[in-house]
C-alpha cells in the first residue's frame, strides 16, 4: 500500500502535474510564439534592409532573459572588442547590458541603419520586442607616426593621424585647459562626415568663430573625402591661386595657433589640420623656428621670405637681361652668358620654358612614381638629361644653376601649398619678362602684390603686416625676437586676451 | 566698392594716399622745370610745401561741413544740380586726359630708355588693365597699394648716393640767386610736379577719423616734400646748371650715375620700379573719375571704370600729332591748378548761402 499507493499518488500527482505543466507550457508556447513570430518579422525585415550590406552579421543567442540576436557590422567592429562588450556579459551579467545600452525604438528604420554603419552594435531582445544599442566602434586606425611633409629636426615629431579622436586627444594633452572647447559637427547628405571645431573660449575672438561657423553650416556639397575640400568651399576667395588657410599635420603647431586666439577644424580621415584666420607671412613660418634660438630662426625665416620672392624673380631676370636688356649686365658676365648660349639656337624665353617645363615633369613623375624606382629615375632624369641637353646644346649651363636653384628655393615655405603657388606664379613672370622684359616683370610684381593686398582670410586682410594692428606684431614677422618678449598675441585674432 | 560711406582709411591710409597721389610722375622732370632759377632751386620744395599745406586747408574745411559727401555731391549741393553736373562732367574729363597725360609720358620714357624695339599699344594695354584690378578693389585697395608702392620703392633713395659722391657740393650756395621773373616761371612750372593731394576731396568720406584728417595729410604732404626736396638737392648738387635747362628726365640721368659691379645701367631698373608710383598716381585720379560718372549718372555701375580706361586708352594710341597731344597735355596741367582754386570758390558760396538761410 505504500510504496505502490504513494506511487500512484505521484504518479496521478504526476499526470497532473504534467497536464498543468502542459498547459502552462502550451500557453507560454503560444506567447512565445507569438512574440516570436513578431520578433521574426522585425529581424526578417532588418535582413532585407541590410540585405546587400554581407558585412552586417545577424548572431542570435539564447539568454536567459530571453532570445537576443546580435547585429552588427564586421568590417566596423573588431574581435576582442564584441567578446568583452557584448558576448561576455550577455552570457554571464545581463544587467550590465541594460545599465550600459542605449533604447531604440522598432520603428525608427533610418535611426537603426545609421547606427550599424556608424559601428554601433544593436541587440533586439525577441521576448520583449526591445532594442538595445551599444557602441562598439573599434574599426583598425593608424598609428602615431612621423611626419613625411612636414617634419623639423628638432622638436616632437608625432602627427596627426586619420582618426578623428586620435587627433583631437593629441591637442588635447597639449592644452589641458577647461576653456578648450570642441564643437561637432556632420557635413555632407552622402558620406556624413564628422568635423571638428576647436577653439579656447576666453580667447578666441567670437565674432570670427560666428563667421566661420555660418560658413560651415551654410555649404551644401555632398560628399566630403578630405579637409582640402572643405577648404576649398569656405576660402573667401576661391579663384585665387594663394592658399588663405594653414594647413598643418602637426599638433604643436596647431596648440600654438590655439592658444594665438585661432579657430582649427578637423575631419575624420583627413589627416591635415585647418587653421583660420591667417595672414601671408605666416605662411613662412615654422613651428621650429620657436624652437631654434632667436638669431637662427630669424635668418631662416628671412631666408624663405625672400626666397619666395627670389624663385619667382631669379628666371624671369635671366629672359629680360638676355632678350630686352642686355646692357644691364656687366661687360664679364654678358661674356661668359653669351659664351654658355653659344650653340643655344632658342631664345632665352623658350629655353627656360623648356627646361621648366621639364623640372615640373621630373618632380610631378618623382612624386607619382613609386619609392623603389622614383629614385632612379631622378638621378637619371636630372643628371643625364641636364647634362646631356648642355652638351647637346638646347640650355646653356647657366641657365640649368639658375633653374636649379630657384627650384629648391620654391621648396622653402614649409606649406606645401604655397610652394605650389609659387611654380604656378612663377611661369606668370617668366611669360610677362617674356613678353616685355624688365617693365612686364614689374607689372607682373604690381599685380601680385595688388592680388595678395586683395585677399581676405576668413574676413581679415590677408596681408597683416601692411600695416600692423599691433606694434607687438612686429616682434614675430621676418625677425622674430626672444621668446620672452613675445608674450602677447597676434593682431590678426583679434583676442579677447592681449 | 561699397555702397555705404564705411569708413574704411585710418590714418595710415590717408597719409600714404596724399604722399602717393602727389609723389608720381612730375618728380622725374621737377629740377628741370625749376631750372628758370638756376642752383638756387635746392630749397625750392621746401617753399612748394607750405603753399601746398596753406591750400589743402579749404578742401579739408568744405568737406568737414559735408561729412559724408564728396566734392561731385559737393558741387550739386551748393550750385544747383545742372551747373554741379556740368561742373563735374569737367572734372571726370580733365581726370581722364590727365591720366592719358601721365602714362603717356610714362610710356613714353619707358619706350625711349627700356623697351627701345617696342611698339607701346600692349604695353599700355596691359599697365590700364592692372590699373582697372586695383580700382576694381576700392579705395582700400588703392590705399594699401600706395603704402605697398610706398616701402617698395623707398630703397631706391640709395640709388642717389653716386650722384653726391660725384657732384660738387659747392653749387648749393648762394641760396638766393634770381629775381622775380624768375622766381614766378619757376612757381608756373614747377608747382605742376606735385599736384595730387587734391585728389582728398573725393575720398573724404571714407576716412575715419575727420577731424584730425588736416594733420595726417600734412604728414603726407611734407613726406613727398621731403623726398622732392632731396631730389632737388641732388640734382643741384650733381647737374651744371646747362644741364638743369635741357635734360628733361633729370632723376632719370641722377640714376644713371650708379655703379654696382654686378649690374651695369641701373637706371632701367629705376625707371621700371618707377612703375609703382605711377601706378599709384594714376589709381588715385581713376578712382576719384570714376566716382564722379557714377555720380553724373546716379547709379553705381561696374563698367564705368572701363569705360574711362577705354577713353584714356584711345587718347594715348590715337595718332594724332605729337605737337597737338603735347597742347593738349598741356592745357590739362593748368587745368588742374584751377582744382586747386575751386575749393576756396565753393567756401565762399558755403558761407554766403548759410547766411542766407539765416535770415
Amino acid at each position: 500500500m505504500n510504496k505502490k499507493g504513494r506511487h500512484v499518488v505521484l504518479v496521478k500527482n504526476l499526470k497532473f502535474v504534467r497536464s498543468s505543466i502542459g498547459v502552462k507550457y502550451q500557453k507560454k508556447a503560444q506567447s512565445e510564439v507569438g512574440n516570436s513570430t513578431k520578433a521574426e518579422q522585425f529581424i526578417n525585415d532588418l535582413k532585407k534592409h541590410t540585405s546587400k550590406m554581407n558585412d552586417v552579421i545577424f548572431k542570435k543567442i539564447p539568454t536567459s532573459e530571453s532570445v537576443v540576436t546580435v547585429i552588427y557590422s564586421s568590417s566596423l567592429v573588431d574581435k576582442i572588442t564584441m567578446q568583452l562588450m557584448i558576448f561576455i556579459p550577455l552570457a554571464n551579467h545581463l544587467n550590465q547590458i541594460h545599465q550600459v545600452a542605449e533604447v531604440i525604438k522598432t520603428t525608427d528604420v533610418n535611426g537603426i541603419s545609421s547606427k550599424l554603419i556608424s559601428g554601433q552594435t544593436l541587440l533586439y531582445f525577441h521576448q520583449s520586442n526591445l532594442l538595445l544599442s551599444i557602441d562598439t566602434y573599434s574599426a583598425p586606425t593608424r598609428s602615431i607616426t612621423n611626419t613625411e611633409t612636414e617634419s623639423t629636426v628638432i622638436g616632437p615629431q608625432d602627427a596627426f593621424t586619420e582618426s578623428l579622436e586620435t587627433n583631437i586627444s593629441l591637442v588635447k594633452r597639449r592644452i589641458q585647459n577647461p576653456m578648450l572647447k570642441n564643437e561637432e559637427r556632420t557635413i555632407g547628405k552622402e558620406t556624413n562626415t564628422k568635423i571638428s571645431i576647436l577653439y579656447i573660449d576666453n580667447i578666441v575672438n567670437h565674432e570670427n568663430l560666428e563667421r566661420l561657423r555660418s560658413r560651415i553650416d551654410h555649404i551644401d556639397y555632398p560628399a566630403y573625402f578630405d579637409i582640402s575640400v572643405l577648404k576649398q568651399l569656405i576660402e573667401d576667395n576661391p579663384l585665387s591661386p594663394f592658399p588663405q588657410y594653414y594647413m598643418t599635420v602637426r599638433p604643436d603647431t596647431v596648440s600654438y595657433y590655439l592658444l594665438d586666439g585661432r579657430m582649427v577644424v578637423f575631419m575624420d580621415n583627413s589627416q591635415d589640420a585647418l587653421v583660420c584666420p591667417t595672414s601671408f607671412l605666416e605662411m613662412f613660418i615654422s613651428i621650429e623656428d620657436y624652437y631654434n634660438r632667436w638669431t637662427t630662426a630669424s635668418l631662416l625665416r628671412m631666408l624663405r621670405f625672400f626666397g619666395f620672392f627670389l624663385t619667382i624673380m631669379i628666371t624671369p631676370m635671366y629672359i629680360s637681361a638676355l632678350t630686352f636688356h642686355p646692357e644691364i649686365l656687366p661687360y664679364e658676365l654678358l661674356l661668359n652668358l653669351q659664351e654658355s648660349r653659344s650653340k643655344v639656337p632658342f631664345p632665352p624665353l623658350f629655353e627656360v620654358l623648356f627646361i621648366e617645363l621639364i623640372i615640373e615633369v621630373l618632380r610631378e613623375a618623382g612624386s607619382r612614381m613609386p619609392a623603389k624606382v622614383g629614385q632612379t629615375i631622378g638621378i637619371v632624369g636630372g643628371i643625364v638629361i641636364g647634362t646631356a641637353a648642355v652638351e647637346a646644346g638646347l640650355i646653356s649651363n647657366i641657365l640649368v644653376v639658375l633653374v636649379a636653384t630657384s627650384a629648391l628655393l620654391s621648396f622653402l615655405p614649409p606649406i606645401f601649398l604655397m610652394s605650389n603657388t609659387s611654380r604656378f606664379v612663377r611661369y606668370i613672370f617668366i611669360l610677362s619678362a617674356g613678353l616685355f622684359g624688365l617693365f612686364g616683370q614689374m607689372l607682373a610684381f604690381a599685380w601680385l602684390i595688388t592680388h595678395l593686398l586683395r585677399l581676405n582670410s576668413l574676413g581679415t586682410p590677408f596681408m597683416t603686416p601692411v600695416i600692423p594692428r599691433k606694434a607687438s606684431d612686429l616682434m614675430d614677422s621676418i625677425v622674430r625676437f626672444p621668446i620672452a618678449n613675445l608674450k602677447e598675441k597676434m593682431g590678426i585674432s583679434r583676442s579677447q586676451k592681449k | 566698392m561699397s555702397t555705404n560711406k564705411r569708413k574704411l582709411l585710418n590714418r595710415y591710409h590717408v597719409v600714404f594716399l596724399v604722399q602717393s597721389t602727389m609723389f608720381g610722375t612730375g618728380v622725374l622732370s621737377l629740377p628741370q622745370r625749376l631750372s628758370s632759377l638756376g642752383y638756387s632751386q635746392a630749397l625750392f620744395p621746401l617753399l612748394f610745401g607750405v603753399i601746398a599745406s596753406l591750400s589743402i586747408w579749404p578742401m579739408i574745411w568744405i568737406n568737414s561741413k559735408y561729412k559724408n559727401e564728396n566734392l561731385f555731391r559737393i558741387n550739386e549741393i551748393l550750385l544747383g544740380k545742372w551747373i554741379g553736373k556740368s561742373i563735374n562732367l569737367f572734372i571726370v574729363l580733365q581726370f581722364t586726359l590727365f591720366l592719358a597725360a601721365i602714362i603717356s609720358s610714362y610710356m613714353n620714357l619707358i619706350q625711349t630708355t627700356a623697351l627701345p624695339e617696342q611698339t607701346l599699344t600692349i604695353p599700355v594695354l596691359f599697365f590700364l588693365l592692372l590699373l582697372t584690378y586695383i580700382v576694381n578693389g576700392g579705395i582700400k585697395s588703392v590705399a594699401r597699394f600706395c603704402i605697398m608702392a610706398f616701402f617698395i620703392t623707398i630703397p631706391m633713395l640709395y640709388f642717389l648716393r653716386w650722384a653726391i659722391e660725384k657732384g660738387e657740393m659747392s653749387h648749393l650756395f648762394p641760396l638766393f640767386n634770381y629775381n622775380g621773373h624768375e622766381f614766378f616761371e619757376a612757381l608756373r612750372k614747377g608747382y605742376l610736379s606735385i599736384l595730387g593731394y587734391e585728389v582728398i576731396m573725393f575720398y573724404f568720406p571714407y576716412i575715419v577719423n575727420q577731424k584730425k584728417a588736416y594733420k595726417h595729410a600734412l604728414v603726407g604732404i611734407w613726406i613727398s616734400i621731403f623726398l622732392c626736396f632731396i631730389t632737388t638737392l641732388v640734382s643741384v648738387i650733381y647737374y651744371s646748371e646747362w644741364q638743369l635747362e635741357n635734360i628733361e628726365f633729370t632723376v632719370l640721368h641722377l640714376f644713371k650715375a650708379g655703379e654696382f659691379s654686378f649690374i651695369e645701367r641701373i637706371d632701367i631698373i629705376g625707371i621700371t620700379l618707377w612703375i609703382f608710383l605711377i601706378l599709384s598716381t594714376s589709381a588715385g585720379y581713376l578712382w576719384s573719375a570714376k566716382k564722379g560718372l557714377d555720380s553724373l549718372r546716379s547709379k553705381k555701375k561696374k563698367y564705368h571704370v572701363y569705360l574711362i580706361t577705354i577713353v584714356i586708352f584711345a587718347v594715348v594710341v590715337m595718332p594724332i600729332p605729337l605737337e597737338s597731344q603735347k597742347k593738349l597735355f598741356e592745357g590739362s596741367y593748368y587745368v588742374g591748378y584751377l582744382l586747386l582754386v575751386w575749393p576756396i570758390f565753393l567756401s565762399v558760396v558755403h558761407i554766403l548761402r548759410k547766411k542766407q538761410v539765416q535770415q
